[in-house]
């Protein structure tokens, strides 16, 4: 159901917006963006709050449904942790994990993080992509406002206190069955429509535990990485965390 | 994979020639071809709609704010488009009294969207539109596991049912922009 969208958004993630700096000069699509203005050099003495990982990996199946996998997202979740550690010195600042909760803690950062992925999935659609652009985020982009927010009730989140930024890192990825291999060939020689066999999407973002508002994102419908393997969920959370706030470039 | 409701039904629809429009503040404009709104501060409608009566305003996106006008449902339409092979949505009839739009709204959510956990939350008698109307409150959870709330206003006039929806994640996005809404559906006429 999502192959229009996931593949339309591949490939039309182009134009950057007026006033947001691109990932990188060099990017051929924006899949990132920062809030103008904002600023966070190596050592600033500021603190970011590790949100625990959204992860959710499975399978596609013929029909284009996800069936998720529990072994494959526990394993990617361990692998996903053990790159996180190893990563975590190059962001430049300090970076403490999200204390353990439960109860209705535990379902306020489930609705945080849920809502961030809501958030990327919306900057992407109308903001990275400018085809769909909406006209009042052009004039904002334009009067130089980056106007994407989760609320100042982020600041309710446990550990927010002890930290000036939250750091959302989410994953979806949907490994295409053998059927739905098939169909993508049989697609492509007969009727030549592209088809998708899976999907593997990442977000990254940096929101602001005062005002909810978000000052940076590293979002893309495509990434690389098998994150079921600990090389490929290396290489997706050096994906996720490139050109961060400063941090020290990751070696290419 | 399953998408929620409005983006899914949003993103079944072949891209729209037309971009997204700009409903400025102020100036009336005419929505679902059958009310007119006067917007208290600027919107975007959607090019994409997610019925040949509906249409989607928003501010953020669909996933994060969506205000949907459905304008003059006959008796034996739904409210959203669906396959002509798969016709499976409840459908208006013109026996329903305005008690009964909740429970076609929220039959039209779990049809259309698979949602199993949805509730109404509260329902008064509230104009609309000028005529007697329907004020309703719900609560759901959508195939993105963001919990969201919805609040709708209905009429019947002359036959023809018209409604408009707002959904929202409950986290921050309804409470703030509820007033916002309140005054954009208060300024729709026929």
């Amino acid at each position: 159901m999502g192959t229009g969208l996931a593949t339309r958004l591949t490939i039309m993630l182009l134009a950057p917006a007026l006033t947001l700096a691109p990932a990188s000069p060099a990017a051929a699509r924006q899949r990132s963006a920062q809030k103008t203005g904002f600023t966070l050099p190596a050592g600033s003495g500021r603190t970011i709050l590790l949100i625990r990982p959204s992860i959710r990996v499975g399978a596609r199946s013929t029909g284009g449904m996800f069936e998720p996998n529990g072994d494959w997202t526990d394993q990617a979740r361990r692998n996903i942790e053990t790159a996180l550690a190893a990563q975590q010195q190059a962001l430049g600042n300090r970076v403490i994990p999200a204390p353990i909760a439960d109860g209705d803690a535990a379902r306020l950062v489930a609705d945080y993080a849920a809502l961030f992925a809501a958030v990327s999935q919306s900057v992407i659609r109308y903001q990275f992509f400018a085809g769909d652009r909406l006209p009042t985020k052009k004039r904002a982009t334009q009067a130089g406002r980056f106007d994407w927010t989760l609320g100042p009730g982020i600041a309710r989140l446990p550990g927010a206190r002890d930290a000036d930024y939250a750091l959302f890192l989410s994953t979806s990825d949907a490994y295409g069955s053998t059927g739905r291999k098939l169909l993508q060939i049989v697609a492509m020689l007969g009727p030549g429509i592209p088809l998708s066999a899976g999907e593997h999407a990442g977000y990254a973002g940096l929101v602001d535990l005062r005002t909810g508002d978000l000052l940076w994102l590293n979002a893309d419908r495509a990434m690389g990485g098998d994150l079921r393997t600990p090389e490929g969920a290396a290489r997706r959370v050096q994906q996720l965390l490139a050109d961060f706030p400063g941090s020290t470039p990751a070696p290419r | 994979m399953r998408y929620p409701l409005l983006p899914a039904l949003l993103m079944l629809l072949p891209a729209p020639a037309d971009a997204n429009a700009y409903r400025a503040q102020g100036k009336p404009v005419r929505v679902a071809r059958t009310m007119t709104v006067t917007p208290p501060r600027d919107w975007n409608q959607l090019s994409a709609r997610p019925g040949r009566k509906a249409e989607v305003w928003t501010l953020d996106g669909e996933r994060l704010n969506a205000v949907t006008w459905f304008g003059g449902i006959a008796p034996g339409e739904p409210l959203l488009r669906e396959p002509r092979r798969r016709r499976t949505l409840p459908r208006y009839s013109d026996a329903m009294l305005l008690a009964e739009i909740p429970e076609l709204l929220e039959s039209t959510y779990r049809s259309a969207g698979g949602i199993a956990d949805f509730t109404l939350t509260t329902a008064a008698s509230d104009p609309f539109l000028g005529h007697a109307g329907i004020r309703f409150g719900y609560a759901y959870v959508d195939a993105d596991d963001l919990p969201r709330r919805g609040e709708a206003r209905a009429a019947i006039v002359a036959g023809l049912l018209y409604i408009v929806t707002f959904d929202a994640p409950r986290t921050d996005y309804f409470d703030r922009l509820l007033g916002d809404v309140h005054r954009l559906t208060d300024s729709a006429a026929l």
